[in-house]
């Protein structure tokens, strides 16, 4: 177990060296510059503020220039926050989406695998039809869909929730259940197939078929087993919700770093892409590595690394 | 545990009369199936140039943002443009677009999957950084990009869509196969000395087909949905050309002014993505080899 | 799988087990919330405003600063030589007078000799001269330094060709009085000194703390407001300055959200947590249904949007054609499908600016248009390439496209193909090849017609429309130097009429209004056709004549 996370570890390096080039690569030959704006500024003044940024320099040499400044943990700064430092950015705008994810997926989670494995254990009757609308629901109306109509009913009509912001606990419920809707109805769904495929295999049958005395083992196993496409999802999951969602956090008002996935992109804020793209591989990385883990966990059998 | 006992090694059917016989037996399957034909009939003609509305999708009238009536069954637009005529015009770009990104998530994803989850060992050491990879570039930047390069157009759409959702399916088929690679079933077809290729395709991806199918029904609304961001950031369709999606984005902050702009397109792909589900229930009954077992022992 | 029997019993123990979970969770949430609901509200604070920004304003340096957010902050808590008064006029600020010598080319500013920095420091003339050179300064990269090329060798220093600053046009003669040579006249000079790139800065503190010299913690202004909290990307709140040199503001306290989503932002002012919005938090349905509440108005802004040929590309080479397109839109449908009150525009000098007049645009005619494209060669559309019309991609816009482009197939016969493209990825487009058409739109700097009119001159970085014509170059060269304003006022009327009846490089298509809706316990927001917005005089409290209103 120790030795396959430090293999990962050290496999992370050249991985991140080639998310971070690729994606220096990418905001290069997209066209559009961070500085081009509604006004047209004079060239000079356009080669002033390339100046700045050491723009002006060669590719490779500002390539050069973005590693050395990785390695000792400088992300760079944003053109479009002046006096903003990425790290400054990411270190102010993370922590919101991570406590407001963690609850998400938390949520996510406890509603939708237990809502799975009631489906498939009432597989065909009224529960597992129920369960079915409403995570199809969850995954076929758009998120703004969903918050516009929560806000409505819950902070407008109702009055019983504030409609955004991010001042109080209170502040987090809706949002919260708005980013767990489609996480939510995917584990749903998936625990509902797992379950079913695991329900049937022979050992269970066998097991079954010797009476009520195994049965509430077999149930664990059926469990144990099941979790495996459940887990496999939560690992890019993980990274996805608690890096912030763009959506949810541009219809509540919250400072979180979601927004930038997109943002960044708009104004060709080249280090802000880099550095949020960055911290998502980072923790893509570790999730998956968490994943496989788990997977020796659930099911001893399987091996991931020879 | 005990060694199978059945002899015949469960073998996926192939798409034949007797999985469609299958999926008649199933209701809820039979129905979806019908009701995705149907939409996709319709998509096929208005495609083809068939009239099947009273309105054009571009015919604007001075009737801006009517409700639903008998003239217009869905209301109309901000320029007076019948909702209806818009979402049957829509359907074609957004069933496209679901379908053929389930497509390609299908064939690269358990291609891609299968492939590093069978091996193992060091090859999925790498092909799952691969993945990672993959997962990590922003989406919004390759998809730009793909405008960039292809130009405009449906083709463009569907490779941006298909390039960015094919890695979640390829991390589950390699986890299922990671598990499944233990089984009795598997140790005793390697015995018979069955190629890898059968082992793979025969009985390996039949038995982990209940999440991929899942995975697959939900990329379909996903891709539908993405579709409108393609659009915003230009690589969509241009006006007065429209999807279900560019329809939802662009009707959702009527939702209290103007329910019937955000509701009638969320209620169609809503309907799609249901019948995808039942179908795609359906489907894994009818493709499941164990059922068939089932059926025969009982 | 079929279930057996035996199994039933488990099963559904099981489920039930998850089911209890499940009510469990139901009720949790359902109890906080009847929680909640028992919470006290009051419906405002007195002496505290809230107000929504929209977004993170990019910087509060306002050398550095381009965008409108920025500059709304910005207008609140500093103050320049002069300032606007509601009818945007410049009124005495820093300067208590000042004097236009040598036929304009010389400005002369002097000071009142009571202003403060927030830090206690008296504001002197060389506050402004130090701001002025470091605007122009190279090493500052900024991007409105442009704005002040009227100044003799600002272009050339700050284009790096002149190495030092002391030629510069600018100097502190002593503590209260400020110079400023210009290269030539120019009539709008003085609206450039209300702006904010023009504002004072201290030295010592921007070298001191350098680029975080605009935190809380270090920012040092002298405007009616100090900045006091800067939650990034989500809340700043501004305090009333106790040192300002005017009027110290009623308003204790000034906190500016940044909800993005503008329906959001609306249903936060229906829930009475903000006390003032404007377009930003406008989406235009709600427009519709506030439309007869009193907290509802609506004015025009110095902001017009028009449709642009590059007339390098076929068809539009041909006059005739770009007149056609001119004459064929209806420019009344635009406040029907924008719903938020704008005004259709056929002269490029909105109303209100000197040089307006309705008669220097084309009319709506169909008729005429379909004989002009009939003489350029194209009867009823016939044989005409199919035209691209370039946009930006966002809601408001798009729907002024299509309607354009339905206008066109009805009334000419002209097939136009939309394409939308990203913002950056638009703006790289336009500037380098612009399509045959496209759309655009263009904010007031300051309120002279000056700042419509330079846009299509040759020498414009602006001007992505490839046409020029030496007449009109001449027309605004001597309206910038013409000091008297009838005769002023009577040469951009020239131009404007050379722009949109005669040679029709652009169709100018209707003003963007401002929306807004103050709750009834707010006086005194002063908002101007600039789109700037002064809080100084803002009063939050039930007051007597409030009281009735908010009951």
């Amino acid at each position: 177990m120790l030795a396959l996370i430090i293999k990962r570890i050290l496999l992370a390096i050249p991985v991140l060296l080639v998310v971070a080039s690729l994606t220096f690569v990418l905001v290069r030959i997209v066209p559009g510059g961070p500085f081009d704006a509604d006004k047209n500024l004079p060239p000079e003044i356009i080669a002033n503020l390339n100046a700045k940024y050491h723009l002006d320099r060669p590719v490779p040499e500002q390539y050069l220039l973005y590693l050395g400044r990785l390695a000792q943990g400088d992300l760079g700064v944003s053109y479009k926050y002046v006096n903003r430092t990425v790290n400054d950015i990411l270190a102010d705008a993370f922590p919101v989406s991570l406590q407001l994810g963690t609850i998400s997926l938390t949520l996510a989670v406890l509603v939708g695998v237990p809502l799975g494995a009631i489906a498939a254990v009432c597989r065909g009757r009224k529960e597992d039809v129920i369960a079915m609308f409403l995570s199809t629901l969850g995954i076929s109306v758009p998120g703004f869909v969903i918050g516009a109509t929560l806000i409505f009913v819950f902070a407008i009509k109702l009055r019983v929730l504030p409609v955004g912001l991010w001042e109080s606990p209170w502040h987090v419920v809706l949002p919260a259940v708005t980013l767990a809707f489609s996480p939510a109805a995917y584990l749903a769904r998936l625990t509902r197939a797992s379950v079913l495929e695991i329900v049937e295999k022979d050992w269970v049958r066998t097991a079954r078929s010797k009476g009520l005395s195994q049965w509430n083992t077999v149930l664990k196993h059926i469990l144990r087993n099941s979790l495996i496409p459940v887990v496999t999802v939560l690992g890019p999951l993980t990274a996805i919700v608690i890096t912030g969602s763009f959506v949810v956090e541009y219809i509540y008002a919250i400072p979180g770093m979601g927004r930038f996935f997109i943002t960044a992109v708009m104004n060709r804020d080249y280090d802000l892409i880099l550095g949020t793209t960055l911290v998502f591989a980072v923790l893509l990385i570790i999730a998956n590595t968490f994943v496989d883990l788990a997977y020796q966990f659930l099911d001893p059998r399987m091996r991931i690394e020879d | 545990m005990e060694i199978v006992e059945k002899a015949p090694m469960p073998v996926a059917a192939p798409l034949d009369q007797s999985v469609m016989a299958r999926i008649k037996r199933i209701p809820t399957a039979y129905l979806a199936l019908w009701i995705i034909g149907a939409i996709c009939v319709v998509a096929l003609l208005s495609f083809m140039g068939c009239s099947l509305c009273q309105y054009s999708f571009d015919q604007t009238s001075s009737d801006f943002l009517a409700g639903p009536s008998a003239e217009h069954w869905m209301g109309t637009d901000e320029l007076g443009r019948d909702l209806f005529s818009r979402i049957v015009y829509g359907a074609r770009l957004s069933i496209a677009i679901g379908l053929t990104t389930a497509a390609v998530a299908f064939i690269i994803g358990t291609l891609y999957g299968a492939l590093s989850g069978y091996l193992g060992g060091k090859v999925d050491t790498l092909m799952m950084r691969g993945v990672d990879i993959a997962y990590s570039l922003p989406d919004l930047l390759v998809m730009i990009l793909i405008g960039v390069l292809l130009g405009r157009g449906t083709v463009g759409i569907l490779i941006a869509l298909g390039l960015v959702s094919w890695m979640g399916t390829a991390r589950l088929v390699r986890a299922q196969f990671l598990q499944l690679k233990n089984e009795e079933f598997i140790e005793a077809a390697r015995a018979q000395g069955q190629s890898g290729w059968n082992i793979v395709f025969k009985h390996l991806l039949p038995n982990a087909l209940g999440p991929i199918i899942v995975a697959l029904t939900f990329t379909v609304p996903s891709a539908i949905l993405s579709e409108s961001t393609l659009s915003f950031i230009g690589l969509g369709l241009s006006p007065p050309a429209c999807s279900w999606g560019t329809l939802a984005s662009d009707g959702w902050r009527s939702l209290r002014a103007h329910p019937h702009l955000i509701f009638f397109p969320s209620l169609f792909i809503f309907i799609t993505v249901l019948s995808f589900n039942f179908l795609g229930d359906g489907l894994r009954d009818a493709l499941d080899p164990r059922t068939r077992l089932g059926k025969n022992s009982h | 799988m079929r279930i057996i029997g035996d199994d039933r019993y488990l099963i559904s123990a099981f489920a039930k087990r998850l089911g209890h979970c499940f009510l469990a969770m139901l009720l949790l949430i359902s109890v906080l919330s009847l929680s909640a609901c028992s919470r006290p509200r009051s419906r405002f604070e007195t002496g505290v405003l809230r107000v929504n920004l929209g977004t993170e304003p990019p910087g509060l340096d306002w050398h550095t600063a381009t965008d409108s957010t920025s500059f709304d902050v910005v207008s609140n808590l500093m103050v320049g030589l002069t300032q606007y008064t509601n009818k945007l006029t410049c009124a005495p600020s820093c300067a208590k007078s000042w004097e236009i010598l040598d036929g304009g080319r010389r400005y002369v500013f002097h000071l009142r000799d009571d202003l403060r920095w927030t830090d206690g420091k008296p504001v002197t003339a060389y506050d402004f001269e130090y701001a002025w050179k470091r605007l122009l300064n190279p090493v500052t990269a900024a991007q409105y330094a442009f704005f002040l090329y009227d100044v003799v060798n600002a272009r050339e220093y700050n284009t790096g060709k002149l190495k030092s600053a002391d030629t510069l046009g600018i100097k502190a003669v002593d503590d209260h009085t400020f110079e400023v040579r210009l290269r030539k006249p120019a009539a709008y000079f003085i609206y450039l000194t209300a702006f904010c790139v023009s504002f004072p800065m201290r030295k010592d503190v921007v070298e001191n703390w350098g680029d975080r010299w605009t935190e809380p913690e270090h920012f040092v202004t002298n405007g009616p407001f100090k900045l006091t909290k800067w939650q990034h990307e989500y809340k700043m709140e501004l305090a009333a300055n106790e040192s300002y040199f005017d009027r110290v503001p009623q308003v204790k306290l000034i906190k500016m959200f940044m909800v993005p989503e503008a329906s959001t932002a609306f249903a936060l002012y229906e829930n009475d947590e903000l006390d003032f919005i404007d377009n930003r938090s406008f989406a235009t349905p709600d427009v519709e249904r506030y439309r007869n509440s009193p907290e509802y108005k609506n004015f025009p802004l110095l902001r017009a949007n028009y449709l642009a040929f590059n007339v390098t590309k076929k068809p539009f080479t041909d006059v005739r054609i770009r007149k056609a397109v001119a004459m064929a839109i209806d420019r009344s449908i635009f406040p029907r499908i924008l719903r938020r009150g704008e005004r259709p525009a056929t002269s490029w000098i909105p109303p209100a600016l000197p040089g307006y007049s309705p008669d220097s645009g084309t009319k709506f005619d169909p008729a005429a248009a379909r004989a002009l494209l009939a003489e350029a060669g194209y009867p009823g559309g016939k044989g005409l390439p199919k035209a691209e019309l370039l946009y930006p991609n966002r809601d408001d816009v798009r729907l002024t496209v299509e309607a354009t482009q339905d206008q066109l197939k009805r009334n000419l016969g002209m097939e136009i193909e939309l394409v939308n493209q990203e913002w950056k990825v638009y703006l790289a487009t336009v500037r380098k090849d612009a399509p045959p058409m496209f759309r655009n739109s263009w904010g007031a700097d300051f309120p002279d017609p000056e700042t419509f009119m330079n846009l299509f001159t040759k020498d414009c970085g602006n001007n992505d429309t490839k046409w020029s014509d030496p007449r009109y170059d001449a027309l605004i060269e001597a309206a910038q130097g013409e000091l008297n304003a009838a005769k002023r006022a009577d040469l951009y009327r020239q131009a404007d009429v050379m722009l949109c009846r005669e040679a029709v490089p652009i169709v100018p298509t209707f003003l963007a209004t401002q929306n807004i809706m103050i709750k009834p316990w707010v006086t005194g927001i002063a908002i101007n056709p600039l789109d700037l917005q002064f809080f100084k005089d803002v009063v939050v409290s039930d007051t007597e004549a409030n009281q009735r209103e908010i009951r």
